[in-house]
């Protein structure tokens, strides 16, 4: 994983994208969510913001043992 | 199954060299996999061999396995840039980290292997006088618990790391430091390898090439793990799985409050003793620290590549990042090249600080989230983790580093960054 495909700005290094935290599962308590995190082996849903292009808030979901990017879009809608 | 392992000392060396072949033997015999223990400790890193030597030395439990899903000091044990030290703001850190440092300064004698304390003082530089104040804490907060700490200005910086002073004026210059005299490195191979050694002579099964995939369990207690190689009693069961701990979690149907990340770790080709110190150097733009191998090696680490990934693949910007904040600091090492680069898996907690604590069941045991700071901690970890499984209380050195701290709100927040393993 050397790249994010941002929705508006296309494919550019991953240092431009700043990681911020991994979100908990559905219906997770506030304390879990906070605290918690459920350490899947092949799925990682996460926020990332480009914080070197467009600045755009960011939901990715990826697999963090292989680094493949299953999904990627615009916080709140704009499906890629 | 071969013979044990010698005892070394001088008078050995005369004998092996006498014997020629056949003296040396293979540090721990190959054991066969029982179908019961007493204990069995997944992970064969340093906390899961250490837990189990104290296990069968201090208290006489015989019966102890310890699983590992690849070899010996595969995982982070081999992976570290060997710093240790015991420079902590927090009381519940400090003494825990100088309880190791004081077993480090002993255990190549009570492991009878050679693992290379070299005490050569970690150096932490600061860059401001409001990073200053802060140093001036953490030292008092030192010197409180008896631990040795020496605030040095500029110039007791330039005299104690003259190479500092060989370089130009760097654009985030140095104001002074504090020094832990007591501080260095350890040989990392030889911390593995010696503890299983004195683990395998004291008769316990050291298992490679077996992952646990599971926990069997019968009446709220657990009683043994699922392997790759099949079922395995377990009286009590251990995991020190490091990178992997929230796998674990997984095993028992919890989510804990650890998160995987990478860090990397790089060796230039060697060159004359230059860097006598371990010195840490964090300007805006990157962190490093920096020690010399006894084999002249330029050993450089900084910050956590910066989200969860187990690929153990470094990211470049994050070599870029540590490489020059080295030579921002040493710019004599600038034309050095880098022979190896690499990465291990930390499991980060969202304090910064580790976790020994029981794991759902009476039973099972968790030594982890040991961040990217573990290594220091072994010989410390494994007394205290083997005292807490063997008699079902935890020591005072470890009562903090309980599970439900996050819970409670009694949080061991180095850095009080906040709950984002990332930024611990
Ligand atoms: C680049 C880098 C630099 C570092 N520098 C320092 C430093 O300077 N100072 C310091 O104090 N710390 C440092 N650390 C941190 C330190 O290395 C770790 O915190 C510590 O080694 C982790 O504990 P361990 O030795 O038990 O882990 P490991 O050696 O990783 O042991 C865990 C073992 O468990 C095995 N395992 C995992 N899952 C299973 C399973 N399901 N079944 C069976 N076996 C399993 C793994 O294969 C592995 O061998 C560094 C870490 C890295 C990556
Ligand atoms: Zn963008």
């Amino acid at each position: 994983m050397n790249r994010l495909v941002c929705p508006f700005c296309g494919a550019r290094e991953l240092e431009e994208f700043l990681f911020h935290k991994t979100l908990p599962e559905a219906g997770a308590s506030e304390y879990s969510a906070v605290y918690e995190r459920t350490n899947r082996l092949d799925d990682s849903l996460e926020h990332w913001q480009h914080v070197h292009g467009c600045r755009a808030w960011l939901e990715v979901r990826r697999n963090p043992s292989s680094g493949d990017v299953l999904e990627i879009r615009m916080i709140g809608g704009g499906r890629n | 199954m071969s013979a044990a392992s010698p005892r070394y000392s001088a008078w050995s060396l005369l004998r092996a060299r006498l014997a020629g072949e056949g003296f040396w033997q293979p540090l721990w015999s190959g054991a066969r996999l029982k179908d019961g223990y007493d204990v069995v400790v997944v992970g064969a890193g340093g906390h899961g061999l250490a837990t189990a030597y104290h296990l069968a030395r201090d208290h006489g439990i015989k019966r102890v396995a310890v699983l590992e899903k690849r070899l010996v000091g595969y995982g982070n044990v081999g992976r570290n840039t060997t710093i240790v030290r015991s420079n902590y703001l927090l009381p519940e850190n400090h003494y825990f980290y100088e309880d190791s440092l004081r077993r480090w300064e002993r255990l190549s004698r009570d492991l009878n292997y050679n693992v290379m304390y070299s005490p050569r003082g970690v150096l932490d530089l600061a860059l401001s006088d409001g990073e200053m104040i802060g140093l001036a804490r953490r030292g008092n907060a030192m010197r409180l618990a008896g631990i040795d700490a020496e605030l040095l200005d500029r110039p007791g910086v330039m005299k104690f790391a003259p190479e500092l002073a060989a370089a130009g004026p760097r654009r985030f210059d140095i104001v002074g430091g504090l020094l832990q005299p007591r501080g260095g490195t350890v040989r990392h191979d030889a911390v593995a390898w010696g503890y299983a050694r004195a683990a395998s002579a004291l008769g316990v099964d050291i298992i490679e090439d077996c992952e646990v995939q599971g926990v069997r369990t019968a009446a709220g207690v657990a009683t043994g793990v699922e392997t790759t190689r099949g079922f395995v009693g377990a009286g009590r069961i251990v995991f020190a799985v490091a990178g992997h701990t929230g796998a674990v979690g997984r095993m028992l149907g919890l989510n804990l409050p650890v998160e995987t990340h990478l860090l990397q770790a790089m060796v230039t080709e060697p060159i004359k003793p230059l860097i006598g110190s371990v010195l840490i150097y964090v300007p805006p733009h990157g962190e490093v620290y920096v020690t010399q191998s006894d084999r002249g090696g330029v050993v450089m680490g900084g910050f956590l590549d910066g989200f969860p990934s187990y690929t153990r693949e470094g990211q470049w910007y994050r070599l870029e990042d540590v490489v020059g904040a080295a030579v921002a600091l040493l710019p004599q090492i600038a034309s050095l090249r880098i022979l190896r680069h690499w990465a291990g898996t930390n499991d980060m907690t969202m304090d910064g600080s580790f976790i020994i604590d029981r794991l759902r069941h009476d039973n099972v045991f968790l030594n982890g989230g040991w961040c990217y700071g573990g290594f220091k901690a072994i010989p410390a970890s494994g007394a205290a983790c083997a005292t807490f499984v063997a008699t079902g209380t935890a020591p005072d050195l470890i009562r903090a580093h309980n599970l439900g701290r996050f819970a409670s709100g009694h949080l061991l927040d180095e850095r009080g960054g906040g709950p984002f393993p990332v930024r611990q």
